[in-house]
């Protein structure tokens, strides 16, 4: 009985010893493969969420993104509108932003491209501070912090 | 002691350790070329020799002296430092820094660790999304190849990962290794369960904060690869912690203790891989008809895998990384590599060969390129003073 086992157990181990090549040699295969799971995506929280809106403004071209507002289970209360700022961008970019869309302005940017220096005005009671504003390769992101109202 | 002759029918037959080595120089051979041939300058050709004969040399000493873990751990300690070495050089090329800013943390640049898989699993399974600032398939060690690489090799050699691939379990391997005894003797074997503590809390808190909070703010390894820029005080401690967690758990004891402390006591991807332990077909078994009790293998194991009661089941605990050190040391040659299924204390060679074949590969598929580039940048450090 022990020998008979010892044929599946030999036959695995000799595939083992094939499968690290192959992980390797077949590795970009492998990946595409992988990739199209549904769970291989990057959460929202990082790549600051899918876009919803975007326009041209002064020569430069502005894009708000889907407030994220991602908690393992539900939604949370607390969460970031990404705005991202492409094209020709001036050395002072001056902005007001309404993310939600409902007619109403919720804040506005001073941005000097040259020094860094960010300056969130808070125009909306959902507006909680700024989290990050930085350049991105050719572009400038800038993140607010923004609450889920309807999940209070 | 009397040491007993080896088990092994390549130890000191010439003719069979040629001809075993035979697939594994071919192998060698594909895997540091990668299938580029192009030695157009004498550098990348003496690069190429130097890393050729190096593998060659060891896969040869490995099968004709017996020995695995003397061999095993000087191909493991040179994978971890050229690693460490092409990393940071790569970095400061592109980035010129070893720390990353927000620039790459918002377009998700930063390269996917294996550690990292320990805390996307649980908000993969409900959010159906991985909480890493990396890329998917794009750029350098992206999510889906690290996955496919970590799945590939927990079914080939369960654990034997942590002492023939991880590129960082070779630090804690070398400074364990200096010295010939330990200045603390004893090691409580129950630290080994430590990694279980840390892999469930790391994984439920970054399941709650939806981040990786051991890369965070545990991660020792940062401090030879790469980290976030200081730019706030939280920052400047989460620095502070990294650096003491390196020179305490891979550096001070391992060298103090003669064990791979942080592999075996605080590694959450380590605990994971040791369940791939349970239904991976390779591992050790002690032949107690040999074994006479001496407990050198208790002594001499670095991931503290063995016990008394392990030695009296007549296996080593599933935390063990196949590092064959216990087989070196072991004075009546009663602990080998086994094949699950197969009869016990018996076929030796074949099941070594077998356990070895993939595992020997792994280590020259991650050191092989790295090893060649780190000859390259030493070379031109030493004949422009710079390595950029």
């Amino acid at each position: 009985m022990k020998s008979l086992k010892s044929i599946p157990a030999y036959i695995w181990a000799v595939f083992c010893m094939f499968l690290i090549p192959v992980t390797f040699m077949g590795n970009a295969y492998f990946a595409r493969e992988l990739a199209i799971l549904p769970f291989m995506k990057v959460s929202p929280v990082y790549t600051g969420g899918d876009s919803i809106r975007s326009y041209k403004q002064d020569g430069m071209t502005v894009t708000i993104n889907k407030p994220v507002f991602e908690s393992l289970i539900g939604k949370s209360t607390k969460g970031f509108v990404q705005v991202k700022f492409s094209g020709k961008l001036p050395s002072i970019i001056k902005n007001t932003i309404d993310y939600n869309n409902d007619g109403v302005a919720d804040f506005s940017l001073t941005i000097n491209t040259l020094s860094n220096d960010s300056k969130l005005t808070v125009l909306s009671k959902n507006v909680t501070g700024l989290v990050v504003s930085s350049n991105v390769k050719s572009y400038w992101i800038v993140r607010v912090g923004v609450l889920n109202l309807t999940e209070k | 002691m009397m040491k007993q002759p080896s088990v092994y029918s390549t130890t000191g037959n010439l003719v069979k350790t040629l001809l075993l080595m035979i697939p594994m120089v071919l192998l060698v051979f594909v895997f540091i070329t990668r299938g580029n041939t192009d030695f157009s300058s004498p550098l990348k050709l003496v690069s190429f020799l130097i890393t050729f004969v190096f593998f060659s040399g060891l896969f040869f000493m490995i099968l004709y002296t017996g020995k695995t873990n003397r061999y095993r751990a000087i191909g493991f300690i040179v994978l971890a430092s050229f690693f460490a070495l092409t990393f940071i050089v790569n970095l400061i090329t592109m980035r010129g820094s070893m720390s990353f800013s927000n620039n790459n943390f918002l377009s998700c640049e930063i390269p996917f660790c294996h550690i990292v898989t320990t805390m996307i699993i649980i908000p993969a399974a409900i959010t159906k999304t991985i909480i890493f600032p990396g890329s998917i398939l794009n750029g350098f060690a992206s999510i889906a190849s690290m996955l496919v690489i970590v799945i590939g090799i927990s079914i080939s050699i369960g654990r034997g990962f942590c002492s023939w691939g991880c590129f960082y379990g070779g630090w804690d391997d070398g400074f364990s290794s200096i010295g010939k005894k330990p200045v603390i003797r004893k090691v409580n074997p129950a630290f080994k369960w430590m990694p279980f503590a840390i892999l469930l809390i790391i994984a439920l808190a970054s399941a709650a904060t939806l981040s990786p909070v051991y890369c965070d703010w545990l991660c020792p390894f940062k401090s030879v690869t790469e980290f976030q820029k200081v730019t706030s005080m939280e920052i400047f401690f989460k620095t502070v912690v990294f650096i003491s967690l390196f020179a305490g758990l891979v550096v001070v004891l391992p060298f103090l203790t003669k064990k791979r402390i942080q592999c075996s006591t605080f590694c959450p991807m380590g605990a994971l891989l040791s369940f791939t332990n349970k239904i991976n077909i390779f591992g050790l078994r002690i032949d107690k008809d040999k074994c006479t009790n001496c407990k050198l293998c208790a002594k001499t194991c670095p991931t503290l895998s063995i016990d008394s009661n392990d030695i009296e089941k007549g296996r080593p605990s599933f935390t063990c990384t196949k590092c064959g050190k216990c087989i070196d040391k072991c004075p009546k040659n009663a602990i080998h590599y086994h094949v699950k299924g197969t009869p016990e204390n018996k076929n030796h060679t074949l099941n070594r060969m077998l356990f070895l074949f993939p595992s020997f590969t792994l280590l020259v598929i991650f050191t092989g390129g790295t090893m060649q580039q780190g000859i390259m940048l030493l070379v031109k450090l030493f004949t422009t003073g710079s390595f950029i």
